[in-house]
């Protein structure tokens, strides 16, 4: 398999400026073909920025991106019928019907063979095919945004922060769509501020901060490479015992008098925590001890980042 | 551009619209209502017919024919007042403009000049006037001419001075006929360039556009189905309106080529504008203030409500350097007048005006962004 045909996406130095804010800075990474690729990062990191570039929504200020093996900034019009996107707080027309608008957008791709009932099928909106779009809920307008992505069976698909502002419960009825996209091996761009939504369904995670990638590669890849510690959770009977664990010196991570998490080098360290509690005469009632996970990592590289360039602008 | 596209786009426009009872209301009734209003208000001044408030002190035959001398030839309804009142205080009471008193040996007199031939024998009607009011005047006017008319038959002498009255037009047209090209183009103006402005604002706010710059969609194919689903609007509306004022004013008017033809030209000199000022307002609000700033104004200064010789000379010049003057003007000149000519050349007006218009609103819609 040769680079282009192996890679759907290749970007390659990307900046954008917008006037004086510097939105993205010099970035390069591939997203292979069939993987989900998850651009992570904090509001105004430049994920939207990113991904409306790398979609054809916008123009890059230098740099070259490859989308299909084809130029994003030349070929609009051969690679738009090829994609699906989701834009950034998508929205549709108000009194058209969630049938309906499949069908506007699947004649706007002139497809003549888009499989309508089973779009509204595969994102669970059959009771609700007949509903207008002003009257369904936040997370039914953004499955209906995910159906609409696919109606011209799209080779890559964007979805831009597809959960944010949804509630835990409509996040998860989100995040079931896209499982089932990336089981049909589907390639995603996703962006997201939501490290859980990155774990779950990527493949492949950029962590972008400032404009910048600052570290990239899988979910586990990239908590190992980052994460040489453990997280230990202690819920003691009494504050004896958080007394105890504060004075040996641990860095906290949470405190808040009834359990205590803190970051331990090994587990000799859980040993020692453990021993000296027991020789307080105090009791736990619970105890964890395990790897940190993809949000303690990004807190962690984010965090780090701020503290390399605190007076640097930062944009969506 | 495609045809499968701009079909689809249509469709979703005409949908949007009929499930939209407000936007239905102020775009299809709202100018019938205008229209009721008034045609009504001008159906009175078609025919007009004063009230006459009568105190009669003489109370004999001569008086009684005086009296419907004056219903006859005035056209006016008598309201007969008891001679036993006192005039002035009636006609405050009542808040009437004018009593006509006739005097008691009206008929004594009208026997003496008639059957006895003496020439000093004349005889005094008081007119009870209030002056502040306007419609006074008028009835006076009336009054004087109908008398001048005894006066002149009882000397009996033919009139020396004598008028012919001859129409400029061939034929008597109504206010109501006027009024009704005006309030077409009036309607087919707010109709594309609210239509417009408030559509697409609307999309471009809530991140539609940007959604639909990722599909194959193009600026051309938007443009033409928004252009189209204007003028099936303006279309519909126009019926609507000529349906109205055949069926309640039993108007006559000429419909013919010119009809559309201004239609058209009316669409796409307003949905340019409207597609400026969606390009250059932040906001759906500061956008359908604009396009009020825009509209309002033209609606009155433009003769499309008042004849234009009603307004001061300077004001008749403004008029004549708006768009929508020419609209009026065009459709009343095909609809009323049948004059070909002079539609053509306003036609040529406002063509000119709608295709530099129509190609900067192109220029100036957004469809990628820019950023």
């Amino acid at each position: 398999m040769t680079e282009e045909t192996e890679h759907a996406i290749e970007v390659e130095k990307l900046t954008k400026r917008y006037g004086d804010l510097l939105a993205v800075d010099d970035i390069s990474f591939n997203v292979r073909k069939g993987e989900v690729f998850a651009m992570l990062g904090p509001n105004g990191a430049g994920k939207t920025t990113t991904v409306e570039i790398i979609d054809t929504i916008r123009s890059p200020t230098s740099g070259k991106v490859t989308l299909l093996g084809m130029d994003v900034t030349k070929k609009k019009h051969e690679i738009v019928p090829r994609i699906g996107v989701l834009p950034q707080g998508f929205s549709s027309f108000d009194r058209i019907t969630v049938r309906e608008t499949l069908q506007y957008y699947s004649r706007l791709f002139c497809c003549m063979n888009t499989d309508i009932d089973g779009l509204i099928e595969l994102v669970d909106l059959k009771d609700k095919a007949k509903e207008l779009y002003k009257n369904l809920s936040g997370g039914l307008k953004q499955r209906l945004g995910i159906a609409i992505a696919l109606v011209n069976n799209p080779e890559v698909l964007f979805l831009d922060e597809p959960t944010t502002g949804l509630d835990p419960r409509a996040r998860r009825e989100v995040w079931k769509v896209m499982l089932g996209l990336k089981k049909k091996g589907k390639t995603v761009f996703l962006t997201t501020h939501y490290m859980e939504e990155a774990e779950l369904l990527a493949d492949t995670v950029a962590i972008i901060s400032k404009g910048k990638i600052i570290s990239m590669g899988s979910p586990g890849a990239l908590i190992e490479s980052n994460a040489n510690y453990l997280v230990l959770t202690l819920k003691p009977v009494d504050e004896k015992a958080v007394e105890i664990i504060r004075k040996m010196g641990y860095e906290t991570i949470h405190d808040n008098h009834k359990d205590i998490t803190v970051r331990v080098e090994h587990t000799d360290d859980v040993q020692k925590i453990l021993n000296a509690i027991k020789d307080a005469g105090a009791t736990l009632l619970s105890l964890d001890v395990r790897k940190p996970n993809l949000e303690e990592v990004f807190l962690k590289l984010t965090s780090a980042a701020l503290r390399r360039d605190p007076a640097g602008k930062v944009a969506e | 551009m495609n045809l499968r596209v701009v079909g689809a786009n249509l469709v979703v426009k005409i949908r949007s619209f009929y499930r939209e009872k407000s936007t239905m209301f102020f775009m299809i009734v709202f100018p019938i209502i205008l229209i009721l209003v008034f045609g009504a208000l001008f159906m009175n001044q078609d025919n007009m017919n004063f009230d006459l408030c009568v105190q009669d002190f003489d109370q004999t035959d001569s008086s009684t024919q005086l009296v419907k001398t004056l219903e006859i030839h005035g056209k006016f309804k008598i309201i007969k007042i008891d001679a036993t009142i006192s005039a002035a205080q009636y006609a405050n009471d009542n808040k009437l403009n004018l009593i006509l008193t006739i005097p008691k040996g009206y008929e004594g007199t009208f026997l003496q000049r008639t059957a006895l031939n003496d020439p000093d024998a004349s005889v005094t009607l008081t007119y009870l006037y209030d002056p502040s009011s306007i419609s006074v005047s008028m009835k006076m006017k009336i009054l004087n001419s109908v008398f001048a008319g005894i006066n002149q038959k009882m000397s009996g002498m033919p009139p020396f001075i004598r008028s012919a009255e001859t129409s400029i037009h061939t034929r008597k047209y109504r206010f109501i006929e006027f009024f009704v090209p005006g309030i077409i183009a009036m309607s087919v103006m707010t109709l594309s360039i609210f239509g417009t402005v408030n559509v697409n604002t609307e999309l471009r706010q809530k991140g539609v556009i940007r959604k639909l710059s990722t599909t194959p969609i193009t600026r051309t194919d938007w443009i033409l189905s928004n252009i189209l689903y204007q003028f099936i609007l303006a279309v519909l509306s126009t019926i609507a309106m000529l349906l109205v004022s055949y069926a309640v004013f039993n108007v006559s008017l000429q419909i013919n080529a010119w009809l559309p033809v201004f239609i058209v030209l009316d669409v796409f000199a307003f949905v340019g504008i409207g597609m400026i000022l969606t390009r250059f307002a932040k906001e759906a609000e500061s956008a359908a203030a604009a396009a009020n700033a825009i509209s309002f104004p033209m609606m009155f200064l433009s003769g499309s409500f008042f004849p234009l010789e009603m307004m001061p000379g300077f004001m008749q010049t403004v008029a004549r350097i708006l768009p929508l003057y020419y609209v009026n003007e065009g459709l009343r000149a095909s609809m009323v007048f049948n004059d070909h000519i002079a539609a053509l050349r306003y036609s040529a007006i406002i063509a000119v005006f709608a295709a530099v218009v129509f190609i900067l609103g192109i220029v100036a819609t957004k469809w990628e962004e820019d950023k």
